[in-house]
């Protein structure tokens, strides 16, 4: 552990190693939900002409969705193109474009998101408190209550905040899920119904339930901790960094937000002997 | 926006109308069943869609 007059210098060493893995362009960030979104939309027409089995289409499908949200997630930091730059307009292209199997408005991921870090473990202001649970079977049946109507707390986060942004990101939330479930609605009354429930519907519960599971649950439970050491931790997950959408380490998001995912795993590795000083909760990491 | 918003409200039941009736209509053709009361399965399919719906928007959940 650290005493106070080691822990100035300590922030400063730890700034300092962080610092190399910002910035430059992030291409995986990039590429991969031009490929991702892209594959998705490219599932409809293959499986309406009969070229891709539906049962095929639905399991990618489902990938596609759990990993429509990351490279949003990347964005909605300004990672991809920093706010003021004359390229912030491909960082937010990026954002929305990801979104598109999950139906969901890059701006009220962001602002949700942010109230995330800010609060994080807060159970009154904490937008993804709801998922505490303290076991994973919990933690499943949590994120399985909140896909039920009114359950999650985003909507009432945005009305809480009620600024200009705030009001504008509850507008395009209201006009992406209007727009989701007349898309599912026209499909399934022109023929189409086992397309929509397999290719769409389905696959976005199952990727929600996996997507609270791993980003919202796993990384800050049992959400009880509080400052910035404590919120989150490092842990080892039995489907590997990749299988668990990089959350084993997802300390280093929340230490150092603009640190692009793809490079977080070098970034603690660098930054794990000052983690460990300051008593963090490295999980059962092997080094 | 209190317009917007009471639609929303409604959602569950707009859920039974415009995606469930014509899922449940399909999963009883697929099963080779028929709808009880002479209904044609898309007709079964709105009812049961719309009593679904109703029953999820007053207890506010899908599943209990």
């Amino acid at each position: 552990m650290v005493d106070a007059t080691e822990t100035k210098g300590l922030r400063a060493r730890e700034k300092a190693i962080a610092e190399q893995f910002m910035g430059g362009f992030p291409w995986v960030m990039v590429l991969w939900p031009l490929i991702n979104t892209t594959v998705w939309l490219s599932l409809w027409p293959l499986v309406f002409i009969g070229a891709l089995p539906i049962w095929a289409a639905f399991i990618l499908a489902t990938l596609n969705v759990i990993a429509a949200y990351l490279p949003s997630h990347d964005a909605q930091h300004h990672i991809i193109a920093p706010e003021g730059s004359r390229w912030h307009w491909f960082n937010e292209l990026i954002g929305w474009y990801s979104l598109i199997p999950l139906a969901a408005p890059l701006s009220a991921l962001r602002v949700t998101h942010y109230e995330h870090h800010r609060h994080t473990n807060d159970p009154e202001l904490d937008p993804d408190y709801p998922m505490a649970a303290a076991t994973r079977l919990g933690a499943l049946a949590k994120a399985a209550v909140k896909n039920q109507p009114l359950h999650d707390r985003y909507a009432a986060t945005l009305q809480r905040l009620d600024t200009p942004a705030a009001k504008r990101a509850m507008l395009h939330a209201m006009v992406a899920k209007l727009l989701q479930y007349s898309i599912l609605a026209a499909l399934a009354w022109s023929g189409h119904v086992w397309e929509a429930v397999l290719l769409w519907w389905l696959p976005h519960k199952i990727g929600s339930v996996y997507i609270n599971f791993y980003l919202s649950w796993a990384p800050h439970q049992p959400m009880t901790g509080s400052g910035r050491y404590r919120n989150t931790r490092a842990f080892k997950s039995i489907w590997g960094n990749i299988g668990s959408s990089g959350m084993q380490y997802h300390i280093v998001h929340h230490l150092y937000p603009t640190i692009p995912l793809h490079r977080n795993p070098a970034a603690f590795r660098a930054l794990r002997p000052i983690l460990e000083e300051r008593g963090c909760d490295l999980g059962n990491l092997p080094r | 926006m209190r317009l917007i918003a009471f639609g929303f409200s409604l959602g569950p039941i707009l859920f039974g109308v415009g995606f469930l009736a014509p899922v449940i209509a399909a999963l009883l053709d697929g099963a080779g069943l028929s709808a009880p009361f002479d209904l044609t399965p898309i007709q079964f399919g709105l009812g049961l869609g719309v009593v679904i719906g109703i029953i999820a928007r007053q207890r506010k959940t899908w599943l209990w």
